[in-house]
């Protein structure tokens, strides 16, 4: 198993039904440390139930997930959350009451790093301030790796849609994740949009964050993705690099031929 | 017009120091109103740190004010214990029932947690009615002596009077710095989204009941303060329609801002000074304000302020 030890996610055999509805059945495949893995499939697939049970929103029927070797379920979303495993929500999921800002969204991503307390926030003023320095330059950092320091005072509400996708990703990159889990990043994107995702992606990787990502934007996903898992009603249907993947009869059956019009690879 | 806006804490301050000398003309029963509107500023701006940043409805916050004031109560009246003593040993019970009802009921949300802090609420009143050993029951706890520190009593009006405000500045002041830091912020994103939070590492239930414990340690001061000026003890004074007076003040100022619920607080208890020739009627136009507010001013009377403030600035930067 010198192979595995690379692997920074396993699925295995994992199942879920809804009231005899299966949604998850039998899926299995591990995505290598470093990677961009995407999760293919028509609509209803599983993809975002798949990744509601890594994170520990939905406990499975059955199987296993293993995060570093660590198994999650049966584990809090906080507490996988503290293991560095990060994600982004299909719609959008901001932090909007009491006029939380741009920034403060942002900030909240750290909250692994501050652990804030009550007696922080009266007794050891300074020391929290300190902190609260150093989290508030590298939340600015964060925002002006995906673009947007320009808005930091601002409500998120004000923002475009595609800005606040990017303000999500901020937020989620100030928890210092390994492995980064973007459910549909660019859907409602404009093509100009999702180019700047597309390097977004890159560069993201270039930092060493893992990233897992469920997308229909196929150019989106031929262009980044190191490989590509596609699932159909739920099971595993095809796994590999992105042009085996466009090649496969049985992928295009299911879902492609957008591969081909999309340009992809 | 700036410099006003920067430093309207230190009129504020002044005002509060110098009302009894020279508005207040030193008289037992001016002071005695404002001492219930500190005690009630005490009473929203706690509630205000549970609702308005944690997000969690309480129904039943007269609950902790009843602990408060039945402790300090109990404490220096029957067992003749220092007033500062009875005082921490209320907070401490406070937080501590605060701390157990916490994590099952804060796991409720929106109506069953309404109903969940209003049964709350409803089962300390109906303790103090039945524990009539203790209590002294529906007939009242008599004979709380006057808040004294060694070597000094706070007998006289005037005095009392800086001592709730001292209380007042203390925690309105530390709940600011609570709202604005970091813990705050984690409030604010439970309060927002709670599986969004979870999924920055945010253990929610454990938030929410901190949040719990200082809101109620802080209406357990309120009620400890309102036991030594009262020096008669009575359950009606606990029950679920002082809950929905607080909350009223609450929504009346402006949820979530603390210096919105605190004017909330001066407001609705500085009103019927003015109007007290209808007082029968408190309930009805308790009723009728809260109305009004929620459907036309959603920010309050705060909200109106701080929007009047913007308006000017703007005019006169111009």
């Amino acid at each position: 198993m010198a192979q595995s030890a690379e692997m920074i996610l396993r699925i295995a055999d994992v199942t879920k039904s809804f009231e005899g509805v299966h949604a998850l059945t039998d899926v299995t495949f591990e995505v290598r440390a470093g990677h961009i893995k995407a999760l293919i499939g028509p609509n209803g697939a599983g993809k975002t139930t798949l990744l509601n049970v890594i994170n520990g929103l939905l406990p499975p029927d059955i199987g296993h997930i293993y995060f570093r070797g660590q198994e999650l379920i049966g584990m809090s979303t906080d507490r996988i959350a503290l293991l560095g495993l990060s994600r982004t929500f299909q719609l959008i999921r901001l932090f909007t009451v009491n006029n939380a800002t741009v920034l403060d969204n942002v900030m909240l991503g750290a909250h692994k790093l501050l652990k804030p307390t009550i007696c922080g926030a009266l007794f050891f003023r300074r020391k929290t301030a300190r902190e609260e320095r150093v989290v508030r330059e590298q939340a600015m950092d964060a925002l002006a790796f995906v673009g947007l320091e320009w808005a930091a005072a601002m409500l998120p509400g004000a923002l475009s849609f595609g800005n606040q996708r990017l303000l999500e990703l901020a937020r989620s990159l100030m928890s210092q994740p390994e492995l980064l889990l973007l459910d549909e990043p660019a859907s409602g994107l404009n093509d100009a949009e999702v180019e700047g995702f597309m390097q977004l992606l890159s560069a993201i990787r270039a930092r060493g964050i893992t990233i897992l990502l469920v997308e229909h934007n196929m150019k989106l996903v031929m262009n980044v993705s190191d490989e590509i898992v596609v699932l159909d009603f739920g099971r595993w249907l095809a796994e590999g690099a992105p042009a085996a993947i466009c090649a496969d009869p049985k992928v295009i059956e299911a879902y492609l031929g957008a591969c081909m019009e999309n340009g992809g690879s | 017009m700036r410099r006003l806006g920067r430093y309207w804490w230190i009129i504020l301050l002044l005002f509060i120091a110098l009302y009894p000398p020279t508005l207040g003309g030193m008289s037992a029963y001016k002071s005695g109103v404002l001492i219930f509107v500190g005690i009630y500023i005490i009473l929203a701006v706690s509630l205000d740190l549970l609702m308005g940043f944690a997000g969690q409805i309480s129904v039943g916050h007269a609950a902790f004010f009843a602990i408060g004031a039945y402790v300090s109560g109990i404490l220096t009246a029957k067992y003749g214990a220092s007033p500062v003593l009875a005082l921490i040993a209320g907070m401490a019970l406070s937080g501590a029932v605060a701390w157990g009802v916490g994590r099952p009921v804060l796991a409720l949300k929106e109506y069953y947690l309404a109903m969940a802090t209003l049964a709350l609420n409803e089962i300390i009143v109906t303790l103090i009615i039945g524990l009539q050993w203790l209590t002294g029951g529906a007939s009242g706890l008599r004979d709380v002596p006057a808040f004294s520190v060694p070597g000094f009593s706070f007998d006289n009006h005037v005095h009392y009077y800086y001592l709730v405000w001292a209380m007042v500045l203390l925690v309105v002041g530390s709940s600011v710095a609570v709202a604005r830091s970091p813990f705050g912020r984690t409030l604010i994103a439970i309060h927002s989204d709670e599986t969004a939070a979870k999924t920055f590492g945010i253990d929610c239930a454990r938030y929410k009941v901190r949040a719990y414990v200082l809101s109620a340690c802080y209406a357990s001061l309120a009620g400890s303060l309102f036991a030594h000026y009262m020096g008669f003890l009575a359950p009606d004074d606990f029950g679920v329609m002082t809950s929905i007076n607080i909350l009223v003040m609450l929504y009346l100022g402006g949820i979530g801002t603390i210096y919105g619920p605190a004017l909330g607080a001066v407001f609705l208890k500085l009103l019927p000074e003015f109007t007290y020739q209808f007082q029968d009627y408190e309930l009805l136009m308790n009723g009728i304000i809260l109305i009004v507010v929620l459907v036309f001013m959603p920010r309050g009377l705060f909200g109106i302020l701080t929007g009047i403030k913007e308006r000017v600035f703007a005019r006169s930067a111009r």
